[in-house]
């Protein structure tokens, strides 16, 4: 891999202030660009003899990574994830974007019986998963569950930009975010090349979508990790239509009584799912798709297994047993 | 007519100097050039209105882009 | 607690998977609902909104003008995007009419020759019926036909009481050198239809006292003019801080090309009598004659523009137009513009100077002796030597939402020149000045 260039992006365009991302020859007529987005490490590879439109593509993708990620932020004070939250318990009126989100996220609650719910990130104030053996006590979780539940929000799927937000509710976009961005990249990098013969990847930080077969007609060749340390299961798959997601704790959990506390929680207990898998990767036609299954078989706890084999959708399974 | 021609020579040698092909950026390198304040025509609100004054108090008009009119002002 | 919290988990759990197929088909559909609606959901497919509201206004109370502008641009992408603009100007005020001063207080007839206007002695003949309405819509659309071509194509219409403009125009550009050179070809056309006040008057023929006269009932209601432009454009990127522009136009114009309310004063050049150098008289009427101009009209320019960005990010615009036409006339145009760029705010001092040589045709008076043999004439300042000036300073302030607020002050000052006559003229100002002031105040949203 050969450093070609760096790709300096206006710095309007770079709200959360990442580092200029890099451009990489792989040889021939195959590039890498990296950059920083989400708190993780995102590329997107292309095979295209155009260098040219490679960069605007490349350019095009990361704009729109950042953009959405600066959005949808909890922890910034002048956008939409903020505007959102400073108008508790009054009919606001929604941009396009995020009612298609809310429209999604409905859907999703719907179909998962409320397992799957953008107003359970709350309860991550009682539950910090550090590591530690810090439970919070029975009292701490009542309290945060009084301000989730998605049918407390003022909201229907006949008008869906139009919310109400009772105050002190919390509006959690990320769940899907990533791979919303990911499939997003992927659909405004190829919309550059109209007729020029292209083969695109974008990975953000494991969430993968890719635009078909490489331009030789073999399949990406993608890492599948085990998170395990030593990396005895990982598995290398070969990737030619459709995206990859995967859900799980890695480092994330408490450990109490020999008992293992995932991140995953359940928004209509406020505890964490037992006996959940330690990761899930899924594959599905799109990143949003494989993503949203990955997370519902994470929060089916032990049955997550059996809920995969019924999807019939490729899928690779890591529990703690290993 | 041989001053215009002198003046067309001007800024041709220009170019046949530094030569076309030898000029320009990679495409990576367009991050100045993309901001909406490098664009030719930057304010074509200021632009606009300052044109229909000058076209309405002078004999020339255009050059940049069309001609203007559209106005019994001159 | 716990117990309790996790019969209902399971409960939940039980119920979804007996709906596992339903889930997945509910779940791909709705996730290719909401990426496939990312075209219509994109960020950049707003409205972009630039709204501005000038003022202009001429030292001793001749022409004031307000005139509101809104502009809004959808970018569908980063080349494809449609413009809405409507223009409204209203006018007030008095104009120059063309006759010279005079050492006798001179009465005009009004346009409509249903009234008269004066001038006392020594003053510049002002014509104050100058009244008028503008309103203008104007639409463009612009996108790429592949890689290394684009297109755009426009039309625009225009209404005052008086004047009607009907446009249209496109252009096709092509990308060369990755994008560094792009070649444009614009084509344009309008037509035009001018019902002065009173009818058409006829070019050259003695102003008559009142619409009762015969001239004024052989008058036609209205004329017109059509206009041809085109342009060949050369961009070129020079470097990552520089840009370039080099355009040559052609425009021809055909038609009725004259002013119907300009006038001018036929001088007596008789040396031995006492009336040297004033208003020559025919009948004790002073004689004043319609301007006519040519019926076509074929302008060509030269126009380069350099924009470049230094390394503290300020920005300079310099642009130079040679102007060139078959009545006559030359021009040399020098605009320059500096933006100093702070945080959220800019301050751009703008400098511009224009100068132009008269047409052939261009009289400030006709002599007795002589008016008969002219062809064409009009002493229209506009047509004469004249050079003008313009000094403007622009600030701007964008907010956090990106929205901006500017506004503009220029200073706009005209200086003609010419010969000074003979004998009583010469005591008068032929060519007096002309200073305006322009406040611009705008916000884009």
């Amino acid at each position: 891999m050969k450093f070609i260039q760096k790709l300096p992006i206006e710095a309007r365009l770079n709200p959360s202030k990442h580092p200029v991302p890099t451009v990489w020859s792989e040889g021939g007529y195959s590039y890498r660009v990296q950059f920083e987005c989400m708190a993780s490490d995102y590329s997107i590879l292309i095979e295209c003899d155009r260098v040219d439109l490679v960069i605007e593509a490349a350019k095009k993708a990361i704009i729109e990574a950042w953009r959405i990620e600066h959005k949808f932020s909890r922890y910034q004070v002048d956008n939409t994830f903020s505007m959102i939250h400073s108008w508790p318990d009054v009919k606001q009126t929604l941009d396009q974007e995020t009612a298609q989100l809310m429209l999604f996220s409905y859907h999703a609650h719907q179909v998962s019986g409320g397992l799957f719910d953008i107003t359970s990130g709350i309860l991550r104030q009682a539950w910090r998963f550090d590591g530690s053996d810090n439970l919070p006590s029975p009292e701490q979780i009542q309290t945060s569950l009084v301000h989730v539940g998605w049918e407390k929000l003022g909201w229907s799927p006949q008008s869906p930009d139009q919310l109400c937000l009772p105050k002190g509710m919390e509006l959690d976009f990320g769940g899907i975010g990533k791979e919303y961005a990911v499939d997003k990249m992927l659909k405004l990098s190829l919309s550059i090349f109209g007729d020029v013969p292209v083969a695109v990847l974008i990975n953000g930080g494991g969430d993968i979508a890719c635009s078909g077969p490489r331009l030789d007609g073999q399949g990406w060749r993608v890492g599948i990790e085990s998170l395990k340390a030593d990396h005895t299961s990982d598995q290398i798959i070969s990737l030619s239509s459709g995206a990859l997601a995967t859900s799980g704790d890695r480092h994330r959990f408490l450990l109490k009584s020999g008992v293992r506390y995932s991140h995953v929680l359940n928004p209509l207990t406020g505890w964490p799912v037992e006996k959940a898998p330690r990761s899930v990767t899924v594959a599905a036609p799109n990143c949003v798709n494989a993503g949203i299954l990955a997370t519902l078989s994470l929060l089916q706890g032990n049955n997550a297994d059996a809920f995969l084999k019924s999807l019939a959708v490729p899928y690779w399974i890591y529990s703690e047993r290993g | 007519m041989s001053k215009h021609f002198m003046l067309m020579g001007v800024i041709g040698i220009t170019f046949l100097i530094t030569g076309c092909s030898e000029m320009g950026v990679k495409a990576w390198e367009r991050d100045v050039l993309a901001q909406q304040e490098m664009s030719l025509i930057n304010e074509p609100v200021e632009s606009s209105l300052n044109d229909h004054v000058y076209f309405s108090k002078e004999a020339s008009s255009g050059g940049q882009g069309f001609g203007g009119g559209g106005c019994g002002c001159n | 607690m716990v117990v309790k919290g996790l019969e209902v988990a399971v409960v939940a759990v039980t119920k979804t998977m007996k709906k596992n197929h339903e889930l997945a088909k509910v779940l791909a559909a709705a996730s290719c609902a909401l990426i496939g609606s990312l075209s219509t959901a994109h960020a950049e497919e707003s409205w972009d909104v630039d709204s501005a509201f000038l003022l202009y206004s001429e030292s001793d109370g001749r022409v004031s003008a307000a005139e509101p502008v809104i502009s809004a641009t959808k970018n569908y992408d980063s080349e494809t995007r449609l413009n809405v603009k409507l223009v409204a100007d209203t006018l007030t005020g008095a104009s120059a009419n063309g006759a010279t001063p005079s050492d006798e207080a001179q009465t005009f007839t009004s346009p409509s020759g249903n009234g008269t206007y004066t001038a006392a002695v020594g003053d510049q003949p002002l014509d104050d019926t100058f009244r008028d309405t503008r309103v203008a819509l104007s639409s463009n659309w612009n996108a790429p036909i592949n890689r290394d071509w684009a297109y755009g194509v426009g039309g625009y219409v225009s209404k005052e009481h008086d004047y009607q403009s009907l446009g249209v125009s496109s252009s096709v550009s092509r990308y060369l050198n990755q994008k560094n050179t792009t070649l444009t070809l614009g084509l344009g056309a309008a037509n035009d239809t001018i019902n002065p006040e009173g009818g058409v008057p006829t070019g050259l023929f003695q102003v008559p006292e009142s619409a009762s006269s015969s001239e004024f009932a052989q008058r036609d209601d209205s004329e017109s003019k059509s206009i041809m432009d085109a342009v060949f454009g050369l961009t070129q990127v020079v470097n990552r801080n520089t840009i370039m522009q080099f355009n040559y136009s052609i425009n021809t114009s055909s038609g009725y090309l004259t002013d119907p309310y300009k006038i001018l004063s036929v001088i007596d050049d008789d040396s031995t009598g006492n009336n040297y150098g004033g208003n020559y008289t025919v009948n004790n009427r002073n004689l004043y004659l319609y301007e006519k101009r040519p019926d076509s009209r074929l302008k060509q320019s030269l126009y380069w523009q350099t924009k470049h960005q230094f390394d503290n990010n300020d920005i300079l615009d310099v642009s130079y137009r040679y102007m060139f036409d078959d009545w006559g006339i030359t021009s040399h145009t020098i605009d320059a513009k500096y933006r100093f760029r702070f945080d959220h705010q800019y301050l751009e001092p703008q400098l511009r100077w224009y100068s132009q040589s008269k047409a052939d045709f261009y009289h400030r008076y006709l002599d007795s002796s002589a008016y008969t043999e002219v062809d064409f004439a009009s002493a229209d300042y506009r047509l004469g030597d004249l050079d003008t000036y313009t000094i403007g300073l622009r600030y701007g302030y964008q907010f956090a939402d990106e929205t901006e607020f500017y506004t503009r002050f220029s200073l706009y000052h005209q200086e003609s020149s010419g010969d000074d006559g003979y004998g009583k003229l010469t005591s008068q100002e032929l060519y007096p000045g002309l200073d305006a002031a322009m406040l611009m105040i705008g916000y884009k949203f």
